[in-house]
């Protein structure tokens, strides 16, 4: 069965260039079709794809053709429509209900009852294979009111489509003016729109619904946008965009008009909300360096086949350690040395003391499938909204997690402190990442997400699960007599390559 | 002579009949059985509900579509959920729920702030790290937030008390926010 759900698939749609001359497909936000009435008017099956265009996160089912009309399995209507269904075999009468609204249908029967309207079809439902099989002229003669679903038969692409419940986003335009660019996107709920990154190089903004536009071929030349994705996401999507240096700022509002929202970059600051603070271009400092060895004391972490976590993480933490004072020169601190517990609040304490230029919470992971492999590295996300007080009085900025921008004092909750380092984080943890794989561990992954040994910390990190400990080959990898020292090498070439900015 | 012809045509007749039924017979016996056909949609009232499974490669989270049966109160429904999770997927991937973990009790406020009750499994016989972890998280805020959407934030707690984590990886001592868990 062909069910096209784009939540939960992460498909993006780059920017792509089209043919010169080409125009864009449909490139305006859907508008709820004016159909009349269609209580008690018999209804044929003519495709009406632009009652619910086709876009990226828009449910569709399949449709069939059988014995020369095109129908769709009652099943996958039940599905599009998010319905309870319930059969009585004796009146071979099906029902569903969906969101306060009840659609019954009859075997054998073109009528179709929808609340207290009568809709008659051009065809009857009939029963085929032990399901009912519903004519697709239904998606038209659906009551056009009172939050009906809204429902499109499209012959070409050969589905039904069902229009998001927080309708759709459309194609979004750019406008550059002097000094600033503005980005217009068209949406039905504008309240919705939310800005959940804002870095410069990775700036999110966050709509639900679905996407049925175009992005544009181009990007202005003398605007601050670089870049400009789609990524589609479990009820929604993201623009992904990249934002020019040059830029001091970003606002977010509703447009005039109400339908849309406007994203503007300004080269000023002024009154504008900040980026996320970035690293300097170039080689980062390295003279101080926290390892974390995870868990300890009664916290033994994973074990496999009586290997502790605990155990593997300090061994580690002491090899990268000697490692990182050899090659780097560093001043190396370990949060616990011994096999002790420490609290959540007692590790952010040991991490902070001596103002570290980075901190790394070393980990194994293990899975209970046997096919799970690999690691990953976790870094504060930069979504963490910050508050912004004037301080006019305020000196040079001092210390991480407390950024002065232009005579702005931003102030970020104890909890959150890691995401003022979020961009030069994630550097680090690609930079791992790369390192371990290109040295044969892995596969390797990156996740933004803020992990708790970061919780409160006040410097570039990473949480790093270096290994699946389940993993037979893996776990062999790791516990050979030079497994440690292998793996301690390859973090080490990671720390290093960030060193570098590479 | 006449009457001999007579029993002779009879007889011809009682074999012909004999042999179409004997026909009939052995071609009803060499069909194949019937088929099942695809699920009716004859059972009583049922739901297709959204639920999240890891990935069999364990680093992400897989959907499957499963009828559970509809049921009208938020108790009954957020039940269902939990225990399919707990029973693990029916196509590829893996349980994210620790085995024996139930839903204890739920309590949604006039905010969406929909706080979850665990029953002790949850914790306790949790395994994994952080990637497991973050999965057993995902799959069920994921699941929740997909079928019970007046679920606007989501508060963990198990045995009836509240924790700062599950493996000590990701913070749960705060309600989670769906939107977060993508």
């Amino acid at each position: 069965m062909r069910r096209t759900l784009a939540a939960g698939l992460a498909a993006a749609l780059l920017v792509a260039p089209r043919p010169a001359g080409a125009q864009p497909a449909s490139a305006a936000a859907a508008t709820r079709s004016n159909a009349a009435p269609a209580t008690a008017t018999r209804s044929a099956a003519p495709s009406d794809s632009s009652r619910v265009p086709l876009g990226l996160g828009v449910p569709s089912i399949p449709v069939s053709r059988v014995g020369g009309i095109d129908v769709v399995r009652a099943n996958d209507l039940a599905w599009l429509l998010k319905a309870a269904r319930s059969w009585n075999a004796d009146v071979r009468k099906l029902v569903l209900n969906s969101g306060g609204h009840r659609l019954t249908f009859t075997d054998g029967n073109p009528f179709v009852i929808a609340d207290d309207h009568t809709l008659l079809l051009a065809h009857p439902v009939f029963s085929l294979g032990g399901e009912l099989q519903i004519p697709v002229e239904l998606a038209q003669a659906m009551p056009d009111e009172n939050a009906w679903p809204r429902l499109g038969y499209d012959a070409r692409a050969g589905e039904m489509r069902a229009a998001p419940a927080d309708g759709y986003v459309g194609s979004p335009r750019v406008i550059t003016r002097a000094g600033d660019t503005e980005l217009v996107i068209p949406t039905e709920h504008p309240e919705l729109a939310r800005v959940v990154g804002r870095g410069r190089a990775r700036f999110r903004l966050r709509f639900r619904g679905a996407f049925a536009g175009v992005l544009p071929d181009s990007l202005p030349e003398d605007g601050l946008l670089r870049n400009l994705r789609i990524q589609t996401i479990p009820g929604g999507l993201s623009f992904e965009l990249a934002v020019d240096p040059a830029a001091g700022g970003w606002r977010l509002e509703l447009a005039p008009s109400h339908d849309a929202v406007t994203l503007t970059f300004d080269r000023a600051a002024g009154s504008l909300e900040p980026f996320a603070p970035e690293p300097p271009p170039g080689p980062r400092p390295m003279h101080t360096v926290v390892l974390d060895p995870g868990h300890g004391g009664v916290d033994t972490g994973v074990q496999s086949d009586g290997v502790l976590e605990k155990t593997l993480t300090l061994d580690l933490a002491k090899a990268l350690a000697d490692e990182l004072r050899r090659r780097a020169g560093a001043h190396v601190l370990l949060t616990r040395t011994d096999d002790r517990d420490l609290s959540q609040l007692g590790r952010a304490e040991v991490a902070n003391a001596p103002k570290p230029d980075l901190v790394v919470s070393l980990h194994f992971g293990m899975s209970l499938d046997p096919r799970a492999k690999g690691g990953a590295a976790w870094c504060a996300p930069a979504s963490a909204s910050a508050t912004v007080l004037e301080a006019p009085g305020a000196g040079p900025a001092v210390g991480a997690g407390r950024t002065q921008v232009a005579g702005l004092l931003e102030l970020l909750p104890w909890r959150d402190a890691a995401t003022a380092h979020a961009v030069e984080s994630r550097a680090l943890a690609e930079d791992l990442g790369r390192a371990l794989e290109h040295d044969g561990f892995g596969p390797m992954s990156v996740r933004e997400r803020m992990p708790l040994p970061l919780m409160g910390v006040t410097a570039p990190g990473v949480l790093l699960e270096c290994g699946t400990l389940s993993d037979v080959a893996e776990r062999a990898r790791i516990l050979a007599p030079n497994g440690i020292h292998r793996l301690a090498t390859a973090i080490a070439d990671g720390l290093l390559a960030w060193q570098r900015g590479e | 002579m006449k009457m001999r012809r007579r029993g002779l045509i009879a007889l011809g007749l009682v074999l012909v009949v004999l042999a179409l039924v004997a026909r009939q017979w052995m071609q009803h016996r060499n069909q194949p059985e019937p088929v099942p056909v695809a699920p009716d949609t004859t059972a009583a009232s049922v739901r297709t509900a959204t639920l999240w499974f890891a990935s069999a490669d364990g680093d992400s989270l897989v959907m499957e579509l499963r009828d559970l049966p509809e049921q009208g109160e938020l108790h009954a429904r957020l039940s269902a959920l939990v225990a399919a999770l707990e029973q693990g997927p029916r196509g590829d991937g893996s349980r994210t729920l620790p085995q024996g973990t139930a839903l204890l009790q739920d309590y949604l406020d006039e905010t969406g702030l929909l706080t979850l009750d665990l029953s002790l499994p949850f914790r306790q016989s949790f395994q994994g790290g952080a990637r497991v972890e973050e999965l057993v998280v995902g799959s069920l805020v994921r699941t929740v937030s997909a079928n019970v959407p007046e679920a606007k934030r989501i508060r963990i707690v198990c045995g009836g008390a509240a924790f700062s984590s599950l493996g000590g990886h990701f913070p749960l001592d705060r309600p989670l926010d769906p939107d977060d868990w993508p």
